[in-house]
């Protein structure tokens, strides 16, 4: 198994030189942690953001969606996820709703 | 501690130059956990990609890497795996690359069922070259080659497949990584020729003209047309016609592998047995 | 120890037998007239050595399959006839830009299209120049009589691991089907000749396959080493990554040139046939050349002095030499089976557009008599 070490106490990490901003990490995110962001320097304009770490279930959705080895999500043995809320899903649903950028921003 | 990914990648040329949300990435992301989990060695895997955006493939592996001609991915690495035939070899081509020009191959590398694994990114179109009709493009979509709608009939690369004689042959999805990764793992590891057909998005050619602009919406359109083999099978005839099925579609473990035949063809020309004769096979037609 | 032996054969399987002694290990192929004996001897030969031999499903996969084996690091071996060869230009081309070793055997019959599968003519020639689109240099040895169906194969593979590209080697129907007496080097004399391609020995992040001098061939490691590099068609770096970048791309169509153009003299073979006091220049090359040197003993006979150049190595072609033999000889005659494919380049090198010329397109071979009476109508 090929593993690379991991950032202390966080559950999901991302890489933005790779991101592309295709949004597909944030369609899949079923509890709200993640958002894209204006971002000038990209190309689409925006960049993915993670909003809501404390959040995160450990679900690896955004992991595997990801085309561009751009998201990392913590080894369930090494971090406590949480449980999924209704808040976190309700956040998630806005989200999407917001064409994947933060809310508020 | 993460899985890490850049063990097998060539870094130094990522980001990759597909386009934001290609399903290529997530397919090239479960190849590689999938031949991690076999523990294959990068020195002994060799890919051979075709022509086309599933071509570039090979080229951000770290491993012995071929980027041939259009449509000859299949014939390469016959070559390559018969010179070689203790070292793993892996085919990834596009629907255009291995079931348009590259019929001919692929319909032959199922009959020998040589053990190579080629993965189609079915995506169904010729996506680099700005969406010409692929043999799986749908009809009445909208096709460059074809823009009052397609009106070319598709076939399923699956039974071609399976009527040529591959010993594995099984369809998956992009929007099902974890699916598709442990189909990769049993066609890799599976000896004699895989066929794995990935159902793939190419939104920024095929969807934008289709109505899904976007990965979310071209995936979501995949989703609509697939279903496991199982609930496919208990569908009547008319509602085949809109579905494809996912699944491991057949797996024989018992069907010759050409490779160690070939070793039984130099056994018998140096002496070390009979000749080969019909009775040395089950099928013997 | 005796470094020749004496055989009976015919030059197909003369070509088989020289591949397999040479260090060939794979042969990928389709059988085509007048060449499906080489793939049919050699599916013997190879497997009882270890190799692998495979009939593909059509004339391109055979190339592809041959290809593929020498990006691994074997010495490779394809064989077909004139459309096969326009089969095969695609991945020839491929071949010649990723710089992988192959040797290609023709063995040319009437063409074009169909054309007279069981007969012979050297009518592939000016296609060896350039069978497949864009800019590289051709490496094409053409044999003259059975022997050299033996050895001409052998330097091929030597040629092609040299310059890490691909090496058409012409016979034709006449000498593939001949069958006779020829005296070959020895296996022993063969290998101990054998130079297998470069390989690089320091470690593997410092390994730049493509990254070589503008006048050398790439130095491609055998694959599953531990160097691990990639092979394309596109223009590509020194690490054979694909690359659009505009100084790369025009030193690598340079060193494509370069690589060869620099080294003439590893590649020019010819052979001068009673020339030193000739009156008349003879130029011809393969079959006809055996009808030539006939023509010319009987010309003697009667005072007449002829004489031969038969180049070996058709591309690239022995310009120089031509030139000289131009500014010597007034009269000059080619003979081809073929509609003077070979008399431009000589009209080129010569740089005279007055080069006699003797042609046959029907699919027999020249006799002595033919060339005896064109001699002495045109001079």
């Amino acid at each position: 198994m090929s593993l690379m070490k991991a950032p202390e106490n966080t559950p999901v990490w991302t890489n933005e030189d790779r991101c592309k901003a295709c949004d597909l990490c944030v369609s899949v995110c079923p509890a709200g942690v993640l958002a894209m962001r204006y971002d000038p320097h990209s190309i689409l304009g925006s960049m993915i953001t993670v909003v809501a770490p404390e959040d995160c279930i450990g679900c690896n959705e955004c992991e595997l969606a990801c085309p561009d080895f751009a998201i990392f999500v913590a080894d369930k043995k090494e971090y406590k996820f949480a449980k999924l809320s209704e808040q976190a899903k309700e956040r998630a649903k806005k989200i999407a709703e917001n064409n994947y950028m933060m809310l508020g921003a | 501690m993460a899985f890490n990914y850049d063990e097998y990648l060539r870094t130094n040329k990522m980001p990759t130059l597909w386009c934001w949300g290609c399903g290529d990435g997530v397919i090239l992301k479960s190849f590689i956990r999938a031949i991690d989990k076999l523990g294959w060695s990068k020195d002994d895997t060799c890919v051979v990609s075709g022509i086309g955006c599933s071509g570039r493939f090979s080229s951000y592996l770290d491993m012995n890497t071929v980027h041939t001609t259009h449509g000859r991915t299949v014939a390469y690495a016959t070559g390559i795996k018969l010179a070689n035939p203790d070292k793993n070899v892996v085919c990834v081509a596009g629907d255009g690359d291995a079931l348009a020009i590259g019929g001919n191959h692929t319909i032959h590398g199922c009959r020998r069922n040589i053990d190579i694994t080629l993965i189609v990114i079915n995506n169904f179109i010729y996506g680099l070259t700005n969406s010409q009709t692929s043999p799986t493009t749908p009809r009445g979509f909208w096709t460059v080659s074809q823009k009052v709608g397609n009106i070319d009939p598709t076939f399923d690369g699956c039974k071609l497949a399976e009527a040529a004689g591959a010993s594995f042959v099984a369809r998956e999805k992009v929007s099902e990584p974890r699916k598709l990764e442990k189909v990769l793992q049993k066609a890799l590891a599976h000896k004699g020729f895989s066929y794995v057909e990935v159902l793939s998005n190419c939104h920024i050619n095929l969807g934008r003209k289709n109505k899904m602009a976007n990965a979310m919406e071209n995936l979501d359109w995949i989703d609509s047309i697939t279903m496991p083999k199982k609930k496919y099978d208990a569908l009547s005839d008319e509602e085949k016609l809109n579905y494809l099925p996912t699944g491991i579609l057949k797996e024989d473990t018992e069907a010759e592998e050409y490779c160690a035949m070939y070793e039984e063809v130099k056994k018998a020309q140096q002496g070390l047995r009979p000749k080969i004769t019909p009775d040395d096979f089950k099928k013997k037609i | 120890m005796s470094k020749t032996r004496e055989v009976i054969s015919s030059g197909n399987d003369l070509a088989a037998l020289a591949s397999v002694d040479a260090g060939c290990t794979f042969f990928g192929g389709y059988p085509i007239t007048p060449s499906s004996e080489v793939m049919h001897t050699i599916s013997d030969l190879l497997p009882k050595r270890g190799g692998a031999a495979i009939q593909m499903e059509d004339e391109i996969a055979g190339i592809c399959a041959a290809i593929g084996a020498s990006m691994s690091g074997q010495r490779s071996l394809t064989a077909t006839s004139g459309p096969g060869i326009s089969l095969k230009a695609e991945n020839l081309g491929l071949a010649q830009m990723a710089e992988v070793p192959l040797v290609v055997i023709n063995v040319m019959r009437g063409g074009p299209s169909t054309g007279l599968p069981t007969r012979v003519s050297q009518g592939d020639v000016a296609q060896a120049k350039n069978p497949s689109h864009g800019d590289y240099k051709s490496i094409t040895v053409c044999a003259g009589d059975l022997a050299e169906c033996y050895t001409e194969t052998v330097r091929a593979f030597n040629l092609a691991d040299r310059f890490m590209q691909p090496v058409i080697v012409l016979l034709d129907e006449t000498l593939g089907h001949m069958h006779a007496k020829a005296v070959i080097p020895t296996e022993e004399e063969v290998k101990a000749g054998i130079k297998p391609r470069k390989t690089f020995d320091g470690p593997p992040e410092e390994y730049q396959p493509y990254g070589v001098a503008q006048d050398e061939p790439a130095v491609l490691n055998p694959m599953f080493q531990g160097y691990r590099y990639h092979f394309t068609g596109l223009h590509h770096d020194a690490l054979g990554f694909p690359t659009e970048e505009i100084e790369t791309c025009r030193k690598l169509i340079d060193r494509l040139f370069r690589k060869v153009d620099a080294h003439r003299d590893e590649i020019e073979s010819n052979e001068e046939f009673m020339l030193d006091d000739a009156e008349i220049l003879l130029i011809g090359y393969g079959s006809a050349s055996l009808a030539i040197k006939e023509a010319i003993v009987r010309l003697r006979e009667e005072g007449i002095k002829a004489g031969l150049f038969r180049p070996i190595t058709l591309w690239p072609s022995p310009e120089e030499r031509l030139y000289e033999l131009g500014q010597k000889f007034d009269k000059v005659l080619s003979v081809e089976l073929n509609q003077g494919q070979y008399l431009e380049e000589i009209q080129r090198a010569m740089g005279r557009k007055d080069i006699q010329k003797l042609t046959k397109t029907n699919g027999r071979p020249f006799s002595p008599q033919d060339i005896i009476d064109k001699v002495k109508e045109v001079f």
